[in-house]
């Protein structure tokens, strides 16, 4: 939701949209298919987190065996499963970091 | 013969098998078996059928593959195709054998398994007797004599004698025996008696025929093979083809032409006949020869088959039978010219038999498996299994073999090579279209479609053409590849250059190319016209950057926006919060012999600290209007909503002003209810008096904690100082602007009135209750309050009565505000408070008693702060 065109006041860089959500709490998706959700407490230039109070989220597709395409193609979302887990702390690099948006209430 | 169903483990076997020295390279002849070893399950005891079937299984489709090799890739003439083929000669001979070898058997060693044999005969003549109907009747009724004569003889029984006699014989000779005797053999070709025959042990061998390139050509000599091939159709149509009427003529073809093309070697080349063994195929063709000589021969001297089948008569039944192999083609290249015209069937699929010519060592498997020793089973199996693998591969791999013959593969290389000329060249409409009609693939498919049309957007004319184009005689699909010939390549290829160098012409002003049924575009670029890769439409509409929408966005009343706002103004009250406490840590040090320097800098210091205070001020947005019954909530409120706003409260409260705090608390309370903590947490309306302990949600719960740590006490801090007329004030403004049965019901409303009435009651109990006017405000003013209070003394505890809330239900700010009220209230109010909330009491006392000592405790002090307040204790309830 944070795009260019809602700074008006050019503060000046991106990252300063993240600065807003210092505090708040934060939905960041990873890579390898991962999100995170938590407070932002801290955040660099490279965009590496500190995150507290965080639920990951770690979607995995199981594998099946090839021999078994024929007859199971037509549920793809059968394999699709996540993990939960939950952390006080986080630190996340920002390497892994996709996207950070503010987390919006659920209503 | 594992044929008769005979037990194959007869020691007279195994005997021969060791004795003879091309034995040993047998194990590749097994390929069929190798290929399911699973598929017997008891690998042990191999039920006879069922190596059959899976041997047919496996065998066919790398038969083919090979099928070149075996029968020669030159285009064949008559001559040339029957040199590799002796059947007449073999059957002949393996009859002759057969029929000794069966007798033998009974004779010697009665069947131990009654089943197999008899299937065995009966199959063997239905096969036949279907071909029967047809005008070759009577030769493959000649086959099926020389098969049926020993049987109808009474020999298996009655005559043992005469032919065991001659068994033991042939047991004693090696296999140079053998080739000697056929080198003699070969040199006169006079009918030869039996001896000369190889024992049908050695006949496994020939399977090599089925896969020359893959297995080491044995030594033993090739003729022991085709006999082998005319074995096995007898018995395979009956297993496995049982009821499939369309399978026995494919199968018959091979038989007939085994009793036919012998024949012709034989008549065209009897003076080649130079005894040779284990050579190329052509050696054994030779060596087939005179085989089928001596078969001749045997069968004409032992009178027991009918001469005139295997005459000259049999040449037109061939044609007939196999158009295919004998028709003007004359082209024995048969394998993939077979896949074709017969339908294709997966290699497993029992209907792809061809011919019968390569199934025949599978016979021979069940026996010399069963003669191997454990070990070598084992290995052999494994040999097998691994060979059959590469096998399946190779027939995957050749499955697309010869699906397009050289002119297709020229057509397509075409194609490609006028893609390259033309570059992206076709730009235009016409181009692509012309780019379509030389589409190999793109013919095929529209063929496969019908012509139908593929995309809606396809223009109507541009689809006639096309079907033009295909129907047109040169992509006509009948006559296509009969009628493209080599010139015709050279002109097409012109048109092509011709096209695209038009193409090339017109490619600047179509610098993109719509594929019908594409997707995508492709883009052309040159050097005149480099490609564009950002394509950005600049509308004459796009808005300026001014802050329109956004201030129009606010309007709308998303809370995304005031969010926003709100993050923002909180950061930069954090930016001026930073500036001003390191500021603040850098205030010079002045000393009263501080020299003018100092003075001056402290006079900066103070200036910027001010000009910064200032500017803290104005981003904490307390003084912006108060807009009426707006549905966004006042920047500041706003900024409260959020947690590091809250946070930030104690901070800012330092380096503001008292003026600038009591303007804060006013503002604070005037706008009260629109504080998340208090309009949050509000326990829904529709709550009853005692319903179920309504739990505000944890973030809530939260806020309200965070709220009550770092808003409160800077608030209740200040308020502690605040002079009667302030907390007079604030109290009024309470009343007169918020809903106070709000503030009642929530934690944080109830504290800030209790904060307003007990410093009020401090106030008066410190000053005395002097009669000020402020002090008839404030009465009046606690009236109102007291009165409000009390209409909500049943909503005012938070989480309901029933017992297990009062064990756990955080009131003590409850209490705190029942003492607050009931220390300034009259005798009057004091007995209204402690009716209304009597019953609390009571409950709370009787719960606390059933709680540890230290939570009772703790319940039953918060209970005294009212108590006391009003004069009484929890003792005399007790």
């Amino acid at each position: 939701m944070d795009s260019a065109d809602d700074t008006p006041t050019a503060s000046g860089e991106p990252l300063d949209l993240v600065r807003l959500c210092i505090d708040e709490v934060v939905y960041v998706k990873l890579r390898g298919d991962r999100e995170l959700s938590g407070r932002l407490h801290a955040y660099d230039s490279h965009c590496n987190l500190i995150l507290g109070d965080v639920e990951e989220t770690i979607y995995i597709v199981d594998e099946k065996d090839s021999d078994d395409e024929d007859s199971d193609d037509e549920d793809d979302s059968a394999g699709m499963r996540f993990v939960k887990k939950k952390s006080e702390m986080l630190f996340v690099r920002g390497d892994s970091v996709v996207l950070v948006s503010p987390d919006q209430p659920k209503d | 013969m594992s044929f008769f169903g005979f037990d194959t483990t007869l020691p007279r076997d195994r005997g021969h098998q060791t004795a003879a020295p091309g034995f040993g390279q047998t194990q590749d002849a097994f390929a069929g078996l190798s290929s399911r070893p699973d598929a017997f399950g008891e690998s042990d005891t191999l039920d006879f059928e069922e190596t059959y079937d899976g041997l047919g299984d496996q065998l066919d489709e790398t038969d083919d593959a090979f099928n070149d090799d075996t029968f020669g890739e030159a285009p064949a003439t008559q001559q040339s195709i029957g040199k590799d083929f002796d059947f007449a000669g073999r059957t002949a001979q393996m009859s002759n054998v057969l029929q000794e070898e069966g007798l033998l058997h009974a004779v010697r060693q009665p069947p131990r398994r009654a089943s197999p044999p008899k299937p065995v005969a009966k199959p063997r003549r239905t096969g036949y007797e279907s071909y029967a109907e047809s005008s070759y009747i009577p030769k493959l009724e000649a086959d099926a004599s020389i098969w049926g004569t020993a049987p109808k003889k009474p020999a298996q029984e009655a005559q043992p004698s005469n032919q065991s006699a001659s068994a033991p014989a042939r047991k004693m000779m090696s296999v140079e025996e053998v080739e000697a005797m056929m080198r003699a053999q070969a040199s006169q070709p006079q009918p030869q008696t039996q001896p000369v025959r190889p024992p049908p042990q050695q006949l496994p061998p020939t399977m090599q025929y089925d896969f020359p390139p893959s297995q080491p050509t044995p030594q033993q000599p090739g003729f022991a093979g085709p006999p082998q091939i005319l074995q096995r159709p007898q018995q395979q149509i009956p297993d496995q083809r049982q009821g499939t009427t369309q399978r026995h003529p494919v199968q018959a073809e091979l038989p007939g032409q085994g009793v036919h093309q012998p024949q012709i070697l034989q008549r065209q080349r009897p003076e080649h006949s130079q005894p040779r063994h284990g050579g190329t195929p052509s050696q054994h063709g030779i060596q087939f020869q005179q085989q089928q000589q001596q078969a001749q021969h045997r069968q004409q001297q032992q009178q027991q088959q009918q001469p005139p089948q295997q005459g000259a008569p049999l040449q037109p039944r061939q044609i007939l039978q196999n158009p295919n192999r004998l028709s003007g083609h004359g082209q024995p290249l048969a394998p993939q010219y077979r896949n074709q015209d017969m339908p294709r069937v997966p290699p497993t699929g029992p209907s792809h038999h061809r011919g019968p010519s390569y199934q025949g060592p599978v016979i021979t498997n069940p026996q010399q498996i069963l003669n191997l020793s454990e070990e070598d089973r084992a290995a052999y199996l494994a040999e097998e299994a691994k060979r059959a693998k590469r096998n399946h591969k190779i027939y995957l791999l050749s499955q697309g073999n010869h699906l397009m013959t050289p002119q297709d593969k020229n057509f397509i290389t075409r194609i490609q090579l006028q893609q390259l000329v033309t570059a992206t060249g076709g730009a235009d409409e016409a181009g692509g279209e012309s780019l379509l009609a030389e589409d190999f693939y793109y013919q095929v498919y529209a063929q496969i479609r019908g012509a139908s049309r593929q995309h809606p957007n396809q223009p109507a004319n541009q689809f006639a053409q096309t079907y033009l184009f295909q129907t047109g005689g040169r992509f006509g699909m009948s006559g296509r590849r009969q009628q493209r010939g080599g010139d015709n390549h050279m002109q097409r290829m012109e048109q092509q250059v011709q096209r695209a160098v038009e193409a090339a012409k017109l490619k600047p002003k179509n610098k993109q190319l719509v594929i019908e049924g594409s997707l995508g575009k492709i883009s052309f670029s040159n050097s005149k016209t480099p490609k564009p890769l950002l394509n950005i439409k600049r509308s004459e509409d796009s808005r300026p950057p001014s802050a329109g929408p956004r201030v129009s966005r606010a309007k709308n009343g998303s809370t995304i926006p005031d969010r926003k706002v709100a993050l923002r103004d909180l950061e930069k009250i954090y930016d001026t919060l930073m500036v001003l406490e390191d500021h603040e840590r850098r205030m010079p040090r002045l000393r009263e012999d501080s020299d003018a320097a100092v003075v001056q800098s402290h006079m900066e210091w103070t200036q910027q600290m001010e000009s910064l205070n200032q500017r803290l001020w104005t981003e904490l947005k307390v003084m912006e209007p108060i807009i009426p019954n707006s549905t966004t909530a006042h920047p500041f409120i706003a900024l409260l909503s959020h947690p590091k706003g809250k946070k930030a409260i104690p901070r800012v409260f330092r380096h503001l002003s008292e003026q600038q705090r009591v303007t804060i608390l006013t503002m604070l309370v005037i706008q009260l209810d629109g504080l998340d903590v208090i309009s949050a947490a509000l326990p829904p309306a529709s709550a009853g008096p005692h319903a179920d302990a309504i739990v505000p949600s944890a973030s809530v719960r939260d806020e309200v904690e965070l709220f009550a740590m770092s808003v409160i006490p800077p608030l209740f801090t200040y308020v502690s100082d605040a002079p009667l007329h302030i907390v007079v004030g604030l109290l009024g403004l309470a009343l007169d602007r918020t809903n106070i049965s709000n503030l009642i019901r929530t934690k944080i409303g109830l504290g800030i009135l209790t904060m307003f009435v007990s410093r009020a009651e401090l106030i008066r109990q410190a000053q005395g209750a002097a009669g000020s006017s402020d002090w008839d405000v404030w009465t009046s003013h606690y009236d109102r309050l007291f009165d409000e209070a009390e209409s909500e003394l049943p909503f005012i505890f938070p989480g309901g009565s029933n017992a297990a809330s009062l064990k756990e239900v955080d009131d003590v700010h409850v209490w705190q505000f029942l003492a607050a009220m009931g220390v300034g209230a009259s005798p009057d109010q004091q007995q209204r408070l402690v009716l209304g909330v009597k019953e609390r009491v009571m409950e709370t006392v009787a719960v606390s008693k059933a709680l540890p000592a230290d939570l009772a405790a703790k319940r039953l002090g918060n209970v005294n702060l009212f108590m006391r307040a009003i004069g009484l204790d929890v003792e005399l309830l007790g």
